[in-house]
């Protein structure tokens, strides 16, 4: 059985040292060994505390897929031979640390792979200041990115609205950890210290979406309408501007609205001038990219159609934050079929997330073949991944995880008569979420 | 040394053992030179003083927090304890009696070493070497131009003023009175442990990727040795240093070092005995005859020399942590992760004979 590790990460005064005292002096009945970062902001006096100077050793001239943490090596060595073992163990890094070495130790050296596991890296951030931080700091994104849980901190200092869109920003960038909101670092243990594997539906109960692809529109939707004028009323304006595409299409099916997706993305990707269009102008069903100039009160848009038919519509707001209709005739067409799209993040392109997940089984031979080249290739970019595998000829669970260019997997627990499907997710910067989709489903059996 | 005696191999080689159990696990023992005392550490608690016999002469006081390293002075029976609370203590005998504690500063001290004289004592304290006066136990000199924590070092055998640290991409090598280090050997990696041949020759790191360095300090180049199971965590250096044993996975590796080049270019022995990674080693004091140890439980005998397969000393439920020949006597003493210390005379002709 192999001891649980936690690794605690977060800047400066985002309140690690809270969080480590409390898992120090609350009853959990567990046995829990500390490693202190040297240059913490208070030190912990206490026996169970152990005082480490963070030191990396470069285990293959400088790849940072193979430094690991020498100091962790020497002392996680020590406390696995004291007969008197802990139940756990908890890892503080300094506020500017880049988490990769400490889990990499875990991967990389046999020993300390052999008798301990990470469990969980926690990361606190400090809610009132990690805008500050986040735009430009390379060691907060990474931590962010290498949580499993995110202790969004002194909440009391944040308006709900703010913390809302932080929270959301955060989980555009790491879809896969449990965010707990706290002040003074208040949780029950156990969301910190029984985190577990991975499980993907963790992250779908974060983000319903999370599997789904990230589109530059939020809603589109096809409408059934005659020739001549129609109409696009809206009466609120929730930003200044909103960009929209209409086209024709063959039909109004789902089949229909797929294809039309695909053609919206060419266009909202477009990197022209797009033309404002203020209400009272006429706009063309060419599917070309408008931008609606909004205003308060009512606004009315002139939709120019040359014959009846199906004509689709994408939108960067729901319909329903606009008060947006489209109308023929004085009366209102309602689009069927209708879809809500997970919108790209405008803040934080570089570090994602992707989610993948496929019903039935892998070829084991075909993963290796994917995975051995991709993190090679794209370790450096890849902070994290985790995974479940269906694989063809095993009955128990592949559970599967990697840091950079490190791979680790283990049978889990039997399928049993339980329905056998594959997921896993990427963390990291300038992900391709399509590329990464075509090469795990070319390996289903 | 005289033939073995001739038992097959399922039967220990080594004779009655007597048994003492540390606190914790035992991280290394070792036999004063005069081989009347053993000294066994374990990782928690404290540490003890044996006779020659296996009997317990004496506990010494713990370090709290947690013991590291001891060494024996070189010709006299005194002994060192460093720990995790950067404290060393100095026990003479008759044990029981403690001669001198030394705070020597914050954070864990990893290693203590005599020199060749027995003159001074070096002590590893994070990024720092303290070389020490072992009569008055003042602070001599300190050596702290190193990016990273010490993790081991060893004096030069053959210069009573000259050791080897091992941090900073590989190892560096001090002479008292130079404020530069006199060599800096730098792989761009991390090595662990370090060893000097007995004539003072070859310098050897233990690496934290399985390879092994060996430097010639007289030439520039140092031979890089990989191809290890795993890492190298132990060494063993024959009488005169004509051979190092290395473990590095459950074979171990015998290299020449004789000669121009050393083991450049020549044939290693390979030892494939244990089922489980090697641990310990020791040479028998003057002879080619390995004992070795491993996480498999069991302690082996090796004739290299004559291509013979190993003979069984002992077995234990609990990984091998340390062996350590006697310097004096047919005697070996072992220790285990289950902080067991057992001695035992091994069975030869001549001890044979002369128990009956």
């Amino acid at each position: 059985m192999k001891t649980p590790v936690t690794v605690l990460t977060g800047f400066l005064g985002a309140g690690k040292t809270t969080l480590m005292n409390r898992v120090l002096t609350e009853q959990h009945g567990q046995r829990i060994a500390v490693v202190e970062n040297e240059f913490g902001e208070i030190g912990i006096d206490h026996e169970l505390v152990i005082n480490a100077e963070e030191e990396i050793f470069e285990m293959n001239n400088g790849c940072i897929c193979c430094t690991v943490r020498g100091d962790l090596i020497r002392i996680l060595g020590n406390l696995m031979k004291r007969r008197d073992r802990f139940d756990h163990i908890l890892i503080e890094t300094t506020g500017l640390a880049d988490p990769g070495p400490v889990v990499q130790t875990f991967f990389v050296d046999d020993d300390i792979k052999e008798k301990l596991s990470v469990n969980a890296v926690v990361t606190l951030v400090d809610a009132k200041h990690i805008l500050e931080h986040l735009d430009d700091s390379d060691e907060a994104k990474e931590q962010i990115a290498f949580a499993d849980v995110i202790l969004l901190n002194k909440c009391d200092l944040v308006d709900t609205a703010d913390l809302d869109r932080l929270e959301a920003r955060l989980k555009a960038m790491n879809g896969m950890a449990r965010i707990h909101r706290t002040t003074n670092a208040e949780i029950e243990i156990p969301k910190v210290l029984d985190v577990g594997g991975f499980n993907l539906d963790h992250a779908l109960a974060q983000d319903p979406q999370f599997l789904e692809p990230e589109y530059p529109f939020e809603w589109g939707g096809i409408f059934r309408l005659p020739a001549g004028p129609a109409e696009i009323t809206a009466t609120i304006n929730p930003d200044p501007t909103m960009r929209l595409v209409v086209l024709p299409v063959a039909a109004a099916d789902e089949d229909a609205l797929a294809a039309a997706r695909e053609t919206a993305v060419r266009a909202f990707s477009e990197r022209d001038e797009v033309a404002a269009a203020p209400s009272g102008s006429t706009l063309a069903a060419d599917g070309a990219l408008r931008e609606l100039v909004l205003q308060d009160g009512p606004m009315r848009w002139t939709l120019d159609l040359p014959r009846e038919g199906c004509y689709a519509v994408f939108t960067e707001h729901y319909p329903e934050e606009l008060a947006m209709e489209i109308k023929a005739a004085g009366q209102t067409v309602a689009a069927a079929p209708a879809a809500a799209y997970k919108p790209d993040h405008e803040h934080d392109e570089s570090v994602t997330s992707v989610g993948l997940e496929a019903d039935g089984e892998c070829d084991g031979e075909k993963l290796s073949r994917w995975l051995g080249p991709l993190v090679r290739e794209q370790g450096t970019d890849i902070f994290r991944m985790k995974g479940v595998f269906a694989v063809r000829g095993q009955d128990k669970r592949i559970v599967f995880q990697g840091v950079h260019m490190l791979l680790d997997s283990k049978p889990g627990e039997p399928w049993g008569g339980r329905p056998r499907r594959s997921s896993l997710v990427f963390i990291g910067r300038h992900l391709d979420r399509e590329a990464l989709n075509r090469g795990f489903r070319a390996c289903l059996a | 040394m005289p033939g073995l005696t001739g038992q097959p191999a399922a039967e220990s080689y080594l004779g009655t053992t007597q048994r003492h159990v540390l606190d914790d696990y035992a991280l290394d023992a070792r036999w004063s030179s005069d081989g009347t005392h053993l000294a066994a550490l374990p990782s928690q608690g404290h540490p003890a003083v044996l006779d020659a016999t296996g009997a317990l002469v004496a506990e010494l006081p713990a370090h709290r927090g947690g013991n590291s390293s001891l060494a024996w002075h070189p010709s006299q029976p005194v002994l060192a304890t460093v720990g995790q609370d950067a404290v060393l203590r100095l026990h003479a005998a008759p044990f029981g009696r403690q001669t001198r504690e030394i705070a020597l500063a914050s954070g864990w001290c990893e290693r203590v070493a005599w020199n060749p004289d027995g003159r001074r004592l070096a002590v590893t304290c994070g990024r720092r070497v303290l070389v020490l006066d072992a009569d008055c136990g003042e602070v001599q000199a300190t050596f702290d131009d190193h990016r990273s924590t010490v993790t081991d070092l060893a004096w030069n055998p053959s210069r009573d003023d000259q050791f080897a640290a091992v941090c900073d991409g590989g190892a560096k090598i001090w002479r008292l009175g130079k404020k530069a280090p006199c060599g800096h050997f730098d792989w761009g990696g991390a090595s662990l442990l370090v060893t000097w041949s007995p004539d003072g020759r070859w310098l050897v790191t233990g690496d934290q990727t399985p390879s092994v360095h060996l430097y010639d300090t007289g030439r520039k180049t140092p031979l890089h040795i990989q191809g290890f199971e795993s890492k190298v965590k132990c060494f063993a250096w024959s009488d005169r240093g004509e051979r190092l044993a290395t473990g590095g996975g459950s074979v171990i590796t015998l290299w020449p070092c004789t000669g121009p080049k050393g083991p450049d270019g020549a044939t290693p022995i390979q030892l494939a005995g244990h089922l489980g990674e090697v641990l310990a080693m020791d040479f028998f004091p003057g002879r080619p005859v390995l004992a070795s140890g491993g996480a498999d439980g069991l302690v082996l005998l090796w004739l290299p020399l004559q291509h013979s397969g190993p003979a069984l000393l002992a077995k234990s439920d609990a990984e091998i942590t340390a062996v350590r020949w006697n310097p004096h006597a047919y005697v070996m003493a072992y220790t285990t992760s289950a902080g067991e210390v057992a001695t035992g005379t091994l069975r030869t002709k001549e001890t044979t004979e002369s128990q009956n």
